[in-house]
């Protein structure tokens, strides 16, 4: 179909005046470069935690929403579009997380003729709950699993269920998220008090302890379709991503294309979410995302949103999904149609996390004392700190996100490999040497992995642990060591380095290279 | 300046000088050029071969990362040693719960002089959206509490004391 069609005179496009970013971190950035791409003047917000994180930074215009914790500032809706009126924005971009899925900001921004950058909030409240997705998946002719798609009125409706599809099962909150409320059942004895935890637990993470049940697809293989849908009827599928690699259902790597997916079962796939978003009455950037268990694919659920992941998409189809995201926001028609989209290329993202893998995955905030990042070929960093800021403990840990791009997943796994060992973080802990053994296991090299694959790795002993040094390197370390110290109590006539602080020492150090 | 460093349990001995071509490592004679490009990187040649040397001062240790691996070392002084044996013996001694990672406490679960039970819940403490409780080792009684709800703590600190 002819992309550039005519568009009634009440359709015509509105450029916006200047969009607020009402995100943090490396998103509230990459959103930035886009507005800076296309000259579209952009304010950022912060909380106090915030003053100065790099959005802030790098902002022109920037404005104090409230204390630290999100409840007071990224998650105040109000006072968000109190500021977006007072900086005279017109369009409001929510990233991913905070507000970004929720239907009521939505809502709000449409009634202060505020451009909210993403779905209207109708396709948000369709597609949002787990149970109404399940629904619109059935009228658009999606396969998914098997089970209930409404709430479980009742512990017997949930034995009922159960007994029809067979064991095992899966409890999942409607609201659910974040593998928060979900529990999977192998026998009909340990139903009850599963239900019961699922419910309680849904309670306390959402709000609401609607829960359902499906059947519980065994190693299954996550793959999601990106779609992308102007308001003029229009909607493509931009391939798929795989995010099998997760630690307790949250991704930690991703991939696109993924590894397995043939044309045939991609087309499928991408014509199943098309026919999905259009039965919504969806806009803008969404995902769809999906099951996949041997060559047979299920719906799993909706995110109408733009997701972490995005940039493998955006490096194997050579298209802005920001940007795009903003176009059409603004009343353009999809500048592309489905057969003129390619996958050329092998794209892989790292999740940079503040965690420490060596001592249970606990979150590391803290200053970044050093910093270097990796570059060269194929290697774009969407990253959201720099040497000397202090990484809040208030907000999720992610850092940056590493990606490698290559003309296959070999060279594409090589090039992250590479990356990694360019890339130091100082001061803080991160998981960056915890990739460097994903990414050299053998099931990872060979694309044989399911959503359970790390779990299983990280349970087990398969993933080899940290290795002790070589013996060159430990010699190098030694002299390395050696030269660090020497320099620093040559400096300052103090008893060794040992009884002292790191604070101490750092100032120390900085006294005596300055 | 003579130094001992231990990594992965093994100590050496260093004799280096800032800007000396040579390094004595347990009595053997190396040829290095050691040059600081600013505070914490370090270009290290030895015999020949190159290295990018980055130091990692974290406030609970310290480490050098080098091609793609970080190693922790301790500077071996005689007084810590002993210091560290005295503290080793005293298994049946007070209990120090310490901060698994930096972070906020949300919840203290214990009055000071309160009996706990092993395994019973103390503290909690939040960073980065994720929670984590700490609890006692053994039964006892807590002894001293020195955090309340709303205060900051560093990876390490002692929270607690269990007698």
């Amino acid at each position: 179909m002819p992309y550039n069609n005519s568009l009634p005179a009440n359709a015509q496009p509105r450029p916006f005046k200047k969009i607020l970013i009402a995100n943090r971190g490396e998103i509230a950035l990459r959103i930035a470069r886009a507005c800076r791409e296309m000259s579209i003047p952009f304010v950022t917000v912060y909380s106090d935690a915030d003053r100065a994180a790099p959005h802030v930074l790098e902002a022109e215009e920037s404005y104090r929403l409230g204390p630290a914790p999100a409840t007071e500032s990224y998650l105040r809706g109000d006072l968000l579009l109190e500021i977006t009126q007072r900086a005279g924005a017109d369009a409001i971009h929510p990233g991913y997380g905070f507000l970004s899925e929720n239907a009521g900001f939505a809502e709000a921004c449409e009634q202060a003729g505020i451009k909210f950058i993403g779905p209207p909030a109708a396709a948000m409240r369709a597609l949002g709950p787990k149970t109404l997705a399940r629904q619109a998946a059935d009228a658009a002719g999606m396969p998914r699993t098997p089970g209930s798609t409404s709430g479980l009125a009742s512990f017997e409706e949930a034995i009922e269920i159960a007994g029809e599809i067979g064991y095992p099962v899966m409890l999942k909150a409607a609201a659910g998220g974040g593998g928060k409320g979900m529990r999977a059942v192998t026998q009909r004895e340990d139903l009850k008090s599963a239900f019961e935890a699922a419910q309680s637990e849904a309670e306390r993470a959402f709000g609401s302890n609607e829960v359902y049940l499906e059947k519980l697809i065994e190693r299954p293989r996550h793959i999601e379709i990106q779609v992308l849908a102007d308001e003029h009827g229009r909607c493509v599928y931009l391939g798929e991503r795989e995010c099998s690699v997760q630690r307790r259902h949250q991704k930690v790597i991703e991939e696109a294309p993924s590894a397995v997916i043939n044309a045939e079962v991609r087309s499928q796939m991408g014509e199943a979410a098309v026919r999905l978003a259009k039965s919504a009455g969806y806009t803008n950037a969404g995902t769809v995302e999906f099951l996949l268990d041997g060559d047979r694919f299920y719906f799993l659920e909706m995110n109408t949103r733009l997701q972490v992941e995005h940039p493998v998409t955006e490096l194997v189809t050579g298209l802005d999904l920001v940007q795009l995201q903003i176009r059409i926001a603004q009343g353009e028609p999809l500048p592309i149609a489905q057969d003129e989209i390619r996958l050329r290329g092998h794209a892989i993202e790292c999740r940079i996390y503040a965690e420490d893998p060596d001592n249970g995955f606990f979150p590391s905030p803290g200053k970044i004392t050093r910093l270097l990042q990796p570059g060269g070929p194929g290697i774009r960093e969407d990253s959201g700190i720099y040497e000397g800021w202090t990484v809040p403990m208030d907000y999720d840990p992610m850092l940056s996100k590493l990606i490698a791009y290559a003309p296959t997943r070999q060279e594409a796994i090589a090039r992250m490999l590479r990356a990694l060992d360019e890339y130091i973080i100082c001061g803080i802990r991160t998981n960056l040497a915890f990739f460097r053994r994903i990414l050299k296991h053998p099931d990872f090299q060979a694309g044989n992995i399911d959503t359970g694959y790390l779990d299983r790795l990280l349970a087990g002993t398969q993933l080899a642990p940290p290795q002790e040094p070589c013996e060159e390197r430990k010699v190098l370390a030694t002299i390395a060591a050696a030269v660090f110290e020497s320099h620093r109590t040559t400096a300052a006539p103090q008893p060794a380095a040992q009884s002292t602080g790191g604070w101490k020492r750092a100032a120390r150090e900085e006294g005596l290279y300055r | 300046m003579k130094l001992h460093i231990q990594i992965a349990g093994k100590t050496r001995s260093v004799d280096y000088k800032p800007g000396a071509s040579t390094v004595t490592l347990d009595g053997e004679v190396l040829e290095v050029h050691a040059l600081v490009l600013r505070p914490g990187i370090l270009s290290l040649i030895v015999e020949g071969r190159a290295w990018r040397v980055v130091l990692d001062d974290g406030v609970d240790e310290s480490a050098v990362h080098l091609a793609g691996e970080r190693v922790a070392y301790n500077l071996d002084d005689p007084r810590s040693l002993k210091a560290r044996r005295t503290h080793a013996g005293d298994a049946d001694g007070p209990i120090h719960i310490k901060a698994s990672m930096p972070g906020r406490v949300v919840r203290v679960l214990a009055q000071q002089g309160d009996a706990v039970e092993a395994h019973q819940g103390i503290i909690v403490i939040e960073a980065m959206k994720m929670q984590n409780e700490l609890k006692s080792p053994r039964s006892g009684h807590l002894a001293e509490l020195r955090v309340s709800p709303g205060d900051t703590v560093a990876s390490g600190d002692v929270l607690a004391v269990i007698e």
